[in-house]
């Protein structure tokens, strides 16, 4: 399988050669700052501070280079290694030595500038940057040659063409002040991305950054001590040293991490070989990931759409500081993280954990697809028995203000016309007769209309409208209804009917002489139960009103149960649910 | 005595209108919908209206919240609801404070003219009328060692009377009795039911009411 992550795939990994050479190269600078320092009369706290960034530097710069080719960071670190490593070397007593380090005095401030603002990509986003960095470079190259051929640097400097103190000082000063202004920028810049959220969510890449931050204040602060010879401007340098030093040393620490992160695919290996359910599954991924905010979707092809877990359509829209890494298996997508962005840097290990989980996530698919299936068969379902229902209360209106509103009219006139026939014994008996096939026709068309929807249920809610049913039991019925307010109106109607069609049961089959209904509310669902003390062992399959109790219920989601031990009364209960 | 009647079928409207004017009653207002009602119950202050339960425009409650309206801010307007259905339900929630001034009828007891005018005369003077049919349905419940079941059936008789708001006097005439031989029934049942004695009418409804419902 070809995990699609997305990230680019950009260039070949370097040589070794290359690698192994820059690495020589670096240690002989060390090497060579050591004899510098203890051949001149440096102080050796000067030069250990000078290894302290060169080494890490050049460490960290091959480590980044080797792991991110795409990325031109690991280039830029080796640069600012050496740059620092070559400045050394103005500390040497030989010309040609002293000349080759001074133009590299100035030149790590610019490099770190670049390094700082360019992580992790290795690239400067806005052109700001770009221009910040830029005019970085200029001073610190083009202001330091200026300065140089000014004879501003000692009388051992070769590039001396004149030699004019004031002007080299006062070109010196321009050149710390504005560099000190570039890393001030530079802050500023690192500043707005965390205000935007940019901030990586790995502890240890957001110490870095905030290891860089501190880097380009101490830089700022002693390029303007050195500018206006501010006190303690010794102090202020050495602390400056370290602090560069240590940014390389949390970038190592980084990639530590990531390491041990992908440690972590190990463990999930062992996790998904005991397949664990669909829903533990995200859990293992975040876990493995390091990412709780994990979202894992799955994609259905019959359906052209991603889905949540449940099997209803998840939003995979973009999301600012989220990314979405799609996982193939053969050349169907099966499902996708959508993870943290800062997971971007660590393509290996999202393509790692793809690549592990592809199987566990395909069988995960399958069930989701079923799911989904259920739903929509399900929500059909209630659909039938919503349209069904809509149809009878459509009925029952028709018949309450059509037939049932007539037959009281005709009925009443018929009376009146008997009071005008007195006279006539034969009429009125006759008349008498119509009145009570009139009233026997409307009882009738009252149970028909009556049965088809219960009015009482949509006007006045469970509570009101199962008065009458109780009532109309054939045993006493002890009704105990706790619902606050009205329900959903299928709510209402399912448990209406449970309950009507429970208390039929009783009274065809179980011989009882009391009952028990009760319907309340419990955890955001209704809880309808029907009890009898009667003789039990009903049979739950003969005849079709438990199936269709249990049809109205699991269209809602809900479940309905019977027990009925034989001899011991027998229980409906139903669950609906109706958050 | 002052009728007002709302009903949305016309025929029957003005067919209720016209036996009440015959029996003498003095019909104020007719309307079609609740908010006509409760606009004329402000205006002619009745002392009954007839409401049907299901009004103009959803006809699901309109008639039964329009009647619990007037007697909250009505109390001397007497209500007597009429429906196609008897619910118990329903009948309990009208008469929850009392069963004073309040009957609760199927629409066919209109057909029986007598009756029908004497329980609307009943329920403006501030007596009960309650449909027989909920009163036999709470009775024809099959209960062991029950009360009821104690009772003679003249005195289930008299019990369904009283229940649906009749008076002494009145049950009296129904079944051709003195009133002497009702009230030694009326408190024979209630010495087998167990409920405290009550002289009005319509509280004795209500006792009786929640007693076969429990």
């Amino acid at each position: 399988m070809t995990p699609l992550v997305a990230h680019s795939v950009g260039r070949a990994p370097p040589r070794a050669a290359a690698l192994w050479g820059i690495a020589v190269a670096g240690a002989a600078l060390a090497a060579g700052e050591l004899a510098i320092a203890l051949s001149s009369d440096a102080s050796d706290l000067q030069v250990a501070l000078l290894l302290w960034i060169t080494v890490p530097y050049i460490a960290a710069g091959l480590v980044a280079w080797w792991r991110r080719p795409d990325t031109r960071l690991g280039v830029l670190m080796i640069a600012g290694g050496f740059a620092i490593g070559l400045s050394a070397l103005q500390l040497a007593r030989h010309d040609v030595l002293y000349t080759i380090g001074a133009p590299f005095d100035i030149l790590p401030a610019a490099l770190f500038l670049h390094v700082y603002l360019a992580f992790p990509s290795g690239r400067l986003r806005t052109t700001f940057e770009r221009v910040l960095v830029g005019a970085a470079y200029a001073a610190a190259i083009g202001l330091q040659i200026v300065k140089a051929s000014l004879g501003g640097m000692g009388s051992q400097n070769l590039l001396e063409i004149s030699f004019q103190p004031s002007a080299a000082e006062a070109v010196e000063r321009v050149q710390l002040v504005s560099l000190s202004v570039f890393c001030l920028a530079g802050i500023g810049v690192l500043a707005a991305r965390r205000r935007r959220g940019e901030r990586p969510h790995r502890r240890s890449l957001a110490l870095l950054v905030d290891s860089f931050a501190v880097a380009l204040v101490m830089v700022a602060l002693l390029f303007l001590f050195g500018a206006f010879q501010g006190p303690a401007f010794v102090e202020i340098q050495r602390a400056t040293l370290i602090v560069l030093g240590i940014s390389p040393i949390v970038f190592l620490i980084g990639l530590l991490d990531a390491r041990l992160a992908r440690s972590a695919v190990g463990d999930l290996m062992i996790e998904l070989r005991a397949e664990p359910a669909p829903a533990d599954l995200r859990d293992s991924l975040a876990r493995a990931l390091h990412d709780p905010t994990l979202r894992l979707v799955y994609w259905l092809p019959e359906y052209g759409r991603y889905v949540d877990l449940d099997g209803s359509p998840a939003d995979v829209a973009d999301e600012p500081g989220r990314s979405m890494a799609v996982i193939d298996r053969g050349s169907e997508p099966v499902a996708a993280l959508i993870h943290d962005s800062a997971l971007d840097d660590e393509p290996e290990l999202l393509d790692a954990v793809g690549a592990a989980a592809a199987m566990a996530l395909e069988n995960a698919r399958l069930q989701v697809e079923l799911a989904a299936r259920l739903e929509e068969v399900r929500g059909s379902r209630a659909r039938v028995i919503q349209v069904g229902q809509r149809e009878r209360e459509r009925l029952e209106r028709n018949l309450h203000d059509g037939a049932q509103q007539r037959l009281v009219a005709l009925s009443l006139e018929l009376s009146l016309l008997a009071k005008q026939v007195r006279e006539d014994p034969e009429a009125g008996r006759r008349l008498d007769r119509a009145q009570r096939e009139i009233a026997h026709s409307l009882e009738e068309l009252r149970d028909v209309a009556h049965g088809l929807h219960p009015a009482v249920l949509t006007a006045h809610g469970l509570e009101v409208a199962l008065e009458q049913v109780a009532a109309r039991a054939p045993v006493p019925v002890r009704l105990r209804v706790e619902v606050d307010g009205r329900l959903a109106e299928p709510v209402e109607v399912a448990a209406y009917y449970v309950v009507t069609e429970s208390l039929a049961n009783v009274a065809k089959h179980a011989q009882a002489t009391s009952a028990s209904v009760s319907v309340e509310e419990r955890h955001d669902s209704l809880v309808v139960e029907i009890v009898d003390n009667g003789v039990g062992g009903a049979d739950t399959e003969r005849g079709t009103g438990l199936r269709g109790l249990a049809d109205r219920v699991e269209a809602l989601g809900g479940r309905l149960r019977v027990w009925t031990p034989l001899g011991k009364g027998t229980r409906v209960r139903a669950e609906i649910p109706c958050a | 005595m002052r009728v007002a009647i709302a009903e949305d079928s016309v025929l029957l409207r003005e067919g209720v209108a016209r036996i009440l004017g015959d029996a003498g009653l003095d019909v104020v207002a007719q309307c079609a919908d609740a908010d006509d009602l409760l606009l004329k119950v402000r205006s002619y202050k009745p002392d009954v209206v007839i409401v049907d339960i299901r009004l103009p425009p959803s006809h699901k409650d309109e008639g039964l919240r329009a009647a619990l309206e007037i007697r909250e801010q009505h109390p001397e307007t007497s209500v007597l609801v009429l429906s196609q259905y008897v619910e118990l339900g329903l009948a309990l929630k009208l008469l929850a404070d009392s069963a004073d001034g309040v009957g609760y009828l199927l629409k066919d007891r209109i057909r029986d003219v007598d009756e029908f005018v004497a329980a609307v005369r009943r329920v403006a003077d501030g007596g009960s009328a309650l449909d027989p049919v909920i009163v036999s349905t709470l009775l024809s419940r099959e209960r062991p060692d029950d009360p009821v079941a104690r009772l003679t059936p003249r005195e289930r008789e008299v019990l369904e009377l009283m229940a649906a708001g009749n008076s002494n006097q009145g049950i009296a005439e129904k079944l051709v009795v003195t009133l002497g031989v009702v009230e030694k029934h009326v408190s024979s049942i209630f010495d087998k039911l167990g409920l405290p004695s009550t002289r009005s009418d319509s509280r004795r409804v209500l006792a009786v009411l929640l007693f076969l419902r429990s």
